[in-house]
């Protein structure tokens, strides 16, 4: 639609907040009161309810505009010893026979020789405020045409803007089992980013900004626009630099989204199945002295927070390396047991379908205290990674090895010189953890419960054009 | 069924949208987990839900919702037509007709009739496999998951089409050691069809073999030297290499915006003259197949680059408006929660008639690159990046050692007139591709190719 006739789009918040409460209690104890007829020993329902809204701008235009209401139940149950897990969307006739078949059809076929659990604290939980204030549809359609205009404005190279995007979203948690607990809690989250195409003769580029926050009137067009206008704009006329050993700074985001792959090293539940090569190294040094991580799902400005985990344990903070040092593995209830500590609180769950795992919450490098500019002086002459991509593909969460498509641009005498491209920069990252020099102060959590700032890593291998 | 669905569409068109389209879908999967040789995890899942979207001259609003009950329809209609706002005239649909539709794809055994035994066993062999090739084996999981999507698509020109997708994928990930350090080779073959996969076209045991040699040759290959080389690439998911360097640039979410390298430049030369691509919905029983795609269109086969002309783009609904060309059958989403929008299904590029040998006798130095893993592009730059799972260096035309840690980066424009040498036997290989509609199964393929030059990622 155009703007001016999207006019009528309170209608849609107000359709949004007024479809019917789930009223899912009769259906949770016409399952629970099945499953132990079936012969469950235990069971557990995990329920999720979703809301969100999502507009797209382009030429001035919302393109795409989208919202929903979800909800689904995830089921699970100890039968026979072991655990069965099923899932619907559908609560129909034929819901609680397939959930409670699905799970009996599961633990029966499972042989995992981990004994599993159901947690049975009923403790209370920490108060944590969420949520935020949400906005009218049309300021935030509003907003996402202001994006376009402020990055189309920042520079005349700016001629497209794709992925032009704001959203929100609302989701209540609720677990309930029998043995009595029934915890919930509810997180909103309202975000924006976009993706500025600068166009100077035949070089094209590329920037991509985004921001979560919890109020919508926390985000900033005019500002979000810009910084990501501006990494467009600086990255054209960008080339590679010839192959060699650099000195490299990894800026914050791009540090942030090689942290997230290599998370999972951190997790027992990979160290128990053989897939983290951090098995064996509690207590020993596995970074520099400068680099602490922690994993404290209590912060209120993190987007991957919460007052319990996907199995109700109750949520900490916890120092996973401190000053180099291995101090615990990230644990859920079942991983705890097999080595004889207390969980972490880390279950967790993707959505209400999947099965419980381990994974971080809001997990980060503690800033250091030193600036980025600082950074690049005390470096001198070397290369800054602003973006990686490919990390599906080029970097090896179990081995550590990454190669990667970057880009960033060259520092000389402490100061930026040209941007580059179309090179790939290639590590280990649990030996570049060991030769870390500076965590900078610029912490930043872009879109999730990932973290970092910015570190000086050393030296790193560049692969770009011939050496001349 | 239909009575009721017309009045959904009524609704949805009831403040001036012009088009207007339900999705209605139940998709119950099965999925099993073997690791270290014991079952992990069984899970049962049923998705099901509604999407309805409304076309407002070249812009669309999408709502979806769990509740399909015909209220609930209703109320996920009018909210998204609650976003339109036009004041004109408002249209209504006519009567649902089922048209006629190509042959549905065989399915032989259905998954449920398939007892969890039995998939268990397909697993085992693949672990037992995998752990034979070699002591350093020190972890195999092993995946199985069917799937069954059942999907009622209506829309605003009257049309009615019911299909069932059933899909299968068996995968396995083995991880050697030595101590030190670890390294992992992967296979993931499927298909759309049941289990006769096992029957027809997968063995178990080849899978956790070629996963397990994989790792093993890995777990004793120096690094890959970084530079600028000659690359040859084998086949099956070395058609990634298509995928990601051209595909994405090639489907109207990118081209309609003006956001392509390929944008206005059909009929010209953009590849090679020994390339050929092609992406076809048709094959029988592939991954990326489909009977229907999730506009209710029949796919089709589409030639996109003939000898190195650029012939077609891959063109959705609501992109073929903007485009003014017709759509290609190419309207994919992962499921209701997201709308349609262009896609690849089985893209490959096609067989020529090079010497598969002699490209390596008279490459020089470079990389043969065995197995590709996963990749990704920037279709605004063209610029795509993916990872070399197995390699070879390759020094005077023969290969003298494995490696590993390589990756290949380049422009997709680039590299499609870099192509020098397109061998004889085409394989594809399966994998999801992610994108605005979310991840989708997909085929991948093309012969051993050669490209001249390519910068490959490794240690200096």
């Amino acid at each position: 639609m155009q703007n001016k006739s999207v006019n009528d789009t309170a209608a849609v918040s107000a359709a949004l907040s007024g479809v019917k409460p789930m009223i899912m209690d009769d259906f949770i104890r016409k399952l629970f009161k099945e499953a132990r007829a079936a012969g469950f020993a235990v069971a557990e329902a995990y329920l999720t309810e979703n809301e969100s809204f999502t507009a797209v701008a382009m030429n001035q235009e919302i393109t795409q505009y989208s919202s929903h209401v979800t909800r689904g139940l995830g089921f699970r149950g100890l039968y026979g010893g072991h655990m069965g897990y099923s899932s619907t969307e559908a609560f129909d006739d034929d819901a609680v026979n397939w959930l409670v078949q699905g799970a009996m059809d599961s633990a029966t076929l499972c042989e995992d020789p981990t004994k599993p659990f159901i947690y049975d604290g009923t403790e209370p939980v920490a108060q944590m405020n969420l949520t935020g204030k949400d906005a009218p549809a049309e300021e935030k359609l509003a907003f996402a045409l202001e994006m376009e205009r402020q990055a189309k404005a920042y520079d005349p190279r700016v001629t497209q803007v794709g992925h032009n995007t704001v959203f929100t979203g609302n989701v209540r948690v609720r677990i309930v089992n029998t043995y009595d607990m029934d915890k919930q809690y509810a997180e909103s989250v309202c975000g924006a980013y976009l993706q500025p195409i600068a166009r100077d003769g035949e070089s094209t580029a590329t920037g991509m900004e985004i921001r979560f926050e919890r109020d919508f009137s926390a985000l900033n067009a005019e500002q979000l626009a810009r910084e990501a206008a501006k990494l467009a704009v600086d990255a054209l006329n960008a080339s590679p630099v010839p192959s060699g050993s650099y000195r490299v700074v990894i800026q914050n985001l791009a540090m942030t989204d090689l942290l997230g792959v290599f998370s999972g090293a951190f997790s027992a539940e990979s160290a128990q199945k053989e897939l983290s090569l951090l098995k064996g190294k509690l207590g020993q040094a596995i970074a520099a002295d400068c680099v602490t991580i922690v994993d404290d799902p209590l912060r209120e400005d993190g987007f991957a927070s919460r007052p319990f985990d996907a199995e109700g344990v109750p949520s900490a903070r916890h120092t996973v390396v401190e000053h180099g040092v291995f101090k615990t593995f990230l644990h859920n209830l079942k991983t705890a047991h097999k080595d004889g500590v207390p969980s972490t609180g880390n279950a967790s769950k993707l959505g209400y379908a999947t099965s419980v795992f381990v994974s971080p919450t809001n997990f980060y490098i503690e800033p250091g205290d030193k600036p980025f500019d600082a950074m690049l002086a005390d470096m001198g002459d070397g290369l800054v990674i602003t973006e990686v991509e490919g990390l599906h593909a080029g970097a090896n969460a179990i081995s550590g090895d990454f190669s990667l498509l970057s880009k960033g641009y060259t520092v000389r005498n402490g100061k930026r010189e040209r941007p580059v491209e179309q090179v790939t920069v290639a590590g280990n990252f649990f030996e570049m953890m060991k030769n870390v020099r500076t965590v900078g102060s610029d912490l930043r959590f872009p879109s999730g419960g990932i973290g970092s700032p910015s570190l000086d890593v050393g030296t790193l291998s560049v692969a770009g054009k011939a050496e001349e | 069924m239909k009575d009721s669905l017309r009045g959904v569409l009524d609704a949805a068109l009831s403040t001036g949208g012009d088009f207007a389209e339900i999705f209605l879908e139940d998709n119950r999967t099965h999925a099993i987990q073997l690791l270290g040789g014991h079952v992990e995890t069984v899970n049962s899942n049923r998705a099901h839900g509604a999407g309805i979207r409304v076309f407002h001259g070249l812009n669309a609003v999408y709502a979806y919702t769990n509740d399909t009950d015909p209220q609930g329809l209703l109320r996920c209609a009018r909210q998204a037509a609650s976003a339109v706002a036009d004041g004109g005239s408002v249209q209504t649909a006519p009567p649902l007709v089922s048209p006629q539709l190509p042959a549905p794809f065989v399915c032989l055994q259905h998954p449920s009739d398939v007892a969890g035994k039995r998939k268990v066993e397909y697993l085992r062999q693949a672990d037992a496999a995998a752990r034979a090739v070699s002591a350093e084996i020190e972890q195999v999981s092993c995946s199985l998951s069917d799937s069954e999507q059942e999907v009622t698509i209506v829309n605003s020109e009257g049309l009615y089409v019911e299909d069932t997708r059933i899909r299968l994928r068996m995968a396995c990930v083995a991880i050697a050691s030595d101590g030190k350090e670890k390294q992992q080779g992967h296979e993931a073959p499927g298909a759309l069809m049941g289990y006769e996969l096992f029957a027809d076209r997968v063995d178990p045991t080849q899978v956790g073999r070629d996963a397990a040699q994989t790792a093993v040759t890995m777990l004793h290959a120096p690094e890959c030297p970084a530079g600028v080389m000659p690359v040859v690439i084998d086949n099956g998911f070395g058609g990634v290499i298509f995928h990601e360097a051209c595909g994405h640039s090639l489907e109207a979410t990118s081209v309609a915006f003006g956001m392509s390298v390929f944008c206005d430049k059909l009929g010209q030369k953009i590849a090679a003259d020994c390339v050929t691509a092609i992406d076809d919905g048709t094959l029988s029983n592939e991954w990326g197949s489909l009977r229907v795609d999730d506009e209710g269109m029949p796919t089709n086969r589409l030639v996109l680059i003939e000898n190195g002309i650029l012939n077609n783009y891959m063109i959705d609904k609501l992109n073929a408006k903007r485009m003014k060309m017709p759509p290609t059958g190419s309207g994919r989403r992962q499921s209701y929660a997201l709308a349609p929008t262009s896609r690849m299904r089985n893209t490959y590029i096609a067989a020529g008639n090079d010497d598969e040998a002699a490209m390596i006798a008279t490459m020089g130095d470079g990389l043969y690159a065995k197995k590709l893993g996963g990749g990704s592009v920037d279709p605004a730059t063209g610029i795509f990046n993916f990872a070399v799972s197995e390699g070879y260096l390759v020094k005077d035309g023969k290969i003298v050692s494995p490696v590993r840690g390589a990756s290949l980066i380049g422009k997709g424009a680039d590299i499609l007139l870099q192509i020098d040498r397109v061998g004889r036997d085409m394989k594809m290989a399966q994998g999801m591709c992610g994108s605005i509609s979310g991840s989708i199964p997909v085929n991948v393929g093309q012969p051993m190719i050669r490209v001249k030059q390519m910068t490959v990622g490794g240690r200096v």
